[in-house]
């Protein structure tokens, strides 16, 4: 069982990811960076003259807010390396990426809207940036529903890294647009109060941990996509042996799925 | 436009000088991700020889032909036509290849001479209208000419595929079943066929039925389980390898040409799109109009800004689904495939046919809303923003009609897709609109002009770059 045994012995299979003494070090340093940022968020940092506590909020929505950015840019770049070099690793990146994206804007969304309600009053409004947010929202739930949507392995990778290449494009384009059209019809912009040493620190911490936690969740739904992709290939190793050993008139394993 | 490779110079050596094999394949492996369909298999070809696949169902004599036919490219191992490898000189291969599949690749709004003058000029046959008349005479279709293929049978349609394969004397024929619905007399005279269409081509034809295997093929191989089991004795000797007469080929605009009079063509007789596109313009206007009954007349023009885009921006995204859609369905899409052409010629052709439809609507759509709204919109500031979002908004569409081509359930995910990224162009629309509407000093609306066009050469760069690798691996 030379091609079968080889393949079962790969790690990637076997194990569950992130786990032996990297993975611990890895949780424990989340760990005590998210309880750290909690902290300063929550009782280090001082209340804001105008917002009070409702600014709070914002460390946490600018760092998912830029961490969303970064996602979207590394399912660009990964889409673009596919594409070169048609390796399933880079494909699988870029999807890990895109979701990650998905749920980090997402929350930028929703932690905005909360914000905004209590600071300007309103849910929503048209400002440049809510707009270009939602819009990537839109973008990169389309990618997803595009992968979604075609079952050919080989052409749906192909077909989202052009899609992740298009869409990158694209924002930039969005985001002028956006600013072009509400700097002819300006809104009351909100100013904002100088923030104090212990905020900026606050902030650089409350980043620090929700990168960490960021590329965590990167790699975990990379592994696991991985993981699904050798599944995949094992149960087509299975029935090419299978094959080979009908040929021969040799009894043949069991396969999965059918 | 990628430089088409030239044919590797035959070894010069002391000896007879032997010709290449038409057709090689070297230990190749097809699958799809690791699952393999044909595995270690190597045959080969001399030129003039006929060979037979036979095998059971799914034992990989489809996938086999279509490897060779540059269709799908093998994980391992090498398939090469005349000395081209169909996976790295794909468009020198095509060239030299034939193919005939399960399913006629014809235009069914054509008639049998358009359809075979259509391939003609995609493969630059030389002399075509009498090359086209004796391809029909040859296949016994001569009488049914001028009749268009949707009005053919299944039999004659597989003898018009024949002689649609044949047209550019290709080095290598690959049949998959020709015999399936051809009646008896048809597949008693198929050898006869061979010779009078392509007498010095090698022919490689799949088949269910040992007789026809033997009446014209000098050689049996079978097939089974993806292996090749056994592969007799190679026929005939080789022969000298005739130059196929295809010429140098098609240039990028020539072929662009070819398709967009084709697609021209088809929707006039079919009026597959205009009708339905106008009637839709027209509802959603009128929708829109219910919806926003106005006020003040001072409103007049945001409205008209707003209805006018949004309008056009659902109808190319719905005539978006179709416009590669219609090809898929209808089988064409692998006649492209197959054709030696730059593949994003295809793209261009169908971008130039998507806006069209769009600029006409958008005309219309003018008309209706300057009656509707009481505005003069037919002005020179209009007509240039309905010019530039025409381009910007089938540049976006017409990519992702390509990118949802092999998805599900294409209709719904088509808007999906294009709303998003047309929001540019959907804001510049609105922009220049209201610039040009509520009488802005002159060259207001200019930078919402220019974004337009930025947005439009963006797509238009991107989609011809990306398209070849969208639609072929």
């Amino acid at each position: 069982m030379g091609l079968l045994g080889t393949a079962l012995r790969r790690r990637a299979v076997g194990q569950p990811p992130l786990f032996g003494w990297r993975g611990l070090i890895v949780y424990a340093a989340l760990l005590v960076l998210m309880s750290a940022a909690l902290y300063m968020i929550f009782i280090y940092a001082p209340a804001e003259r105008v917002q009070g506590d409702a600014h709070r909020l914002l460390y946490g929505h600018v760092a998912v807010a830029w961490l969303a950015f970064l996602a979207f840019g590394i399912v660009a770049f990964a889409s673009v390396m596919y594409l070169w070099r048609r390796n399933p690793r880079w494909d699988s990146l870029a999807v890990a990426s895109a979701e990650v994206g998905v749920l980090f804007t997402t929350l930028t969304l929703i932690s905005g809207s909360v914000w905004g309600r209590h600071v300007w009053g309103v849910w929503w409004t048209w400002d440049p940036r809510l707009t270009t947010t939602l819009v990537l929202w839109f973008i990169y739930v389309a990618y997803l529903a595009l992968r979604m949507y075609i079952d050919n392995v080989d052409t749906r990778r192909r077909v989202a890294a052009i899609f992740g290449i298009v869409g990158v494009v694209d924002v930039p384009i969005v985001w002028y647009s956006v600013e072009w059209w509400r700097s002819l019809h300006p809104v009351q912009s909100v100013t904002r109060a100088g923030l104090t040493a212990e905020m900026v620190l606050t902030l650089v911490v409350t980043v620090v941990a929700f990168t960490v936690f960021c590329f965590v969740l990167i790699r975990q739904r990379y592994l696991l996509e991985r993981a699904s992709d050798e599944g995949e290939g094992l149960r087509d190793i299975v029935r090419n042996r299978n094959d080979v050993l009908r040929q021969t008139g040799a009894p043949s394993a069991p396969e999965a799925g059918e | 436009m990628k430089p088409v490779a030239t044919r590797p110079a035959p070894l010069a050596t002391g000896e007879p000088e032997t010709p290449p094999p038409a057709l090689t394949l070297n230990r190749i492996t097809v699958g799809f991700g690791r699952r393999h369909v044909l595995r270690n298999v190597s045959l080969s070809l001399n030129s003039g020889e006929r060979v037979a696949l036979l095998g059971p169902n799914g034992a990989g004599k489809t996938t086999l032909l279509r490897t060779l036919a540059t269709l799908q490219p093998p994980l391992d191992g090498q398939a090469s036509i005349g000395g081209a490898d169909v996976a790295k000189h794909k468009r020198t291969a095509r060239r030299d290849i034939g193919f005939v599949g399960h399913t006629p690749h014809l235009v069914g709004h054509l008639t049998a001479r358009e359809n075979l003058a259509f391939l003609a000029s995609l493969y630059g046959v030389a002399d075509a209208a009498s090359r086209v008349a004796e391809a029909l005479d040859v296949v016994g279709l001569t009488g049914l000419a001028d009749r268009r293929a949707r009005e053919l049978s299944r039999g004659q349609l597989q003898r018009l595929s024949l002689a649609a394969s044949a047209l550019h004397h290709p080095a290598v024929l690959l049949l998959d079943e020709p015999d399936a619905s051809l009646d008896r007399d048809a597949v008693r005279k198929l050898p006869a066929m061979l010779d009078a269409l392509c007498p010095s081509s090698a022919v490689l034809l799949s088949t269910h039925d040992p007789e026809v295997a033997a009446q014209v093929a000098g050689r049996q191989v079978v097939v089974d389980r993806g292996q090749v089991i056994e592969s007799g004795q190679p026929g005939s000797t080789p022969q000298a390898h005739q130059t196929p007469t295809g010429g140098p080929g098609v240039s990028f605009f020539g072929a662009a040409w070819a398709l967009l009079r084709k697609d021209a063509l088809v929707e006039w007789r079919a009026r597959e799109q205009a009708p339905a596109l106008l009637a839709f313009t027209l509802l959603v206007t009128v929708l829109f109009d219910m919806a926003f009954v106005i006020p003040a007349a001072s409103d007049a023009p945001a409205v008209a800004a707003g209805v006018a885009w949004a309008t056009l921006l659902l109808v190319a995204s719905l005539s978006g689904v179709r416009l590669f859609g219609s090809e898929r369905d209808a089988n064409t899409l692998t006649c492209l495939r197959l054709a030696p052409i730059d593949q994003s010629a295809v793209f261009v052709a169908k971008y130039v046919v998507l806006a069209t439809h769009v600029l006409i609507v958008g005309l219309v759509q003018l008309a209706l809303l300057s009656a509707l709204l009481d505005l003069q919109l037919f002005q020179g500031g209009m007509l240039a923003t309905l010019g530039l979002v025409t381009i910007a908004l089938s540049a976006v569409t017409a990519m992702l009609s390509a990118l949802a081509l092999e998805s599900r359930a294409r209709e719904v995910l088509m808007p999906l897709l294009a709303v998003p990224l047309a929001i540019p162009v959907m804001l510049a629309g609105v922009g220049a609109t209201l610039e040009t509407l509520q009488g802005a000093p002159a060259g207001g609306a200019a930078p919402w002009l220019g974004l337009l066009a930025v947005v439009a050469a963006v797509f238009l760069a991107l989609s011809v770059l990306l398209y070849p690798h969208a639609v072929d691996g």
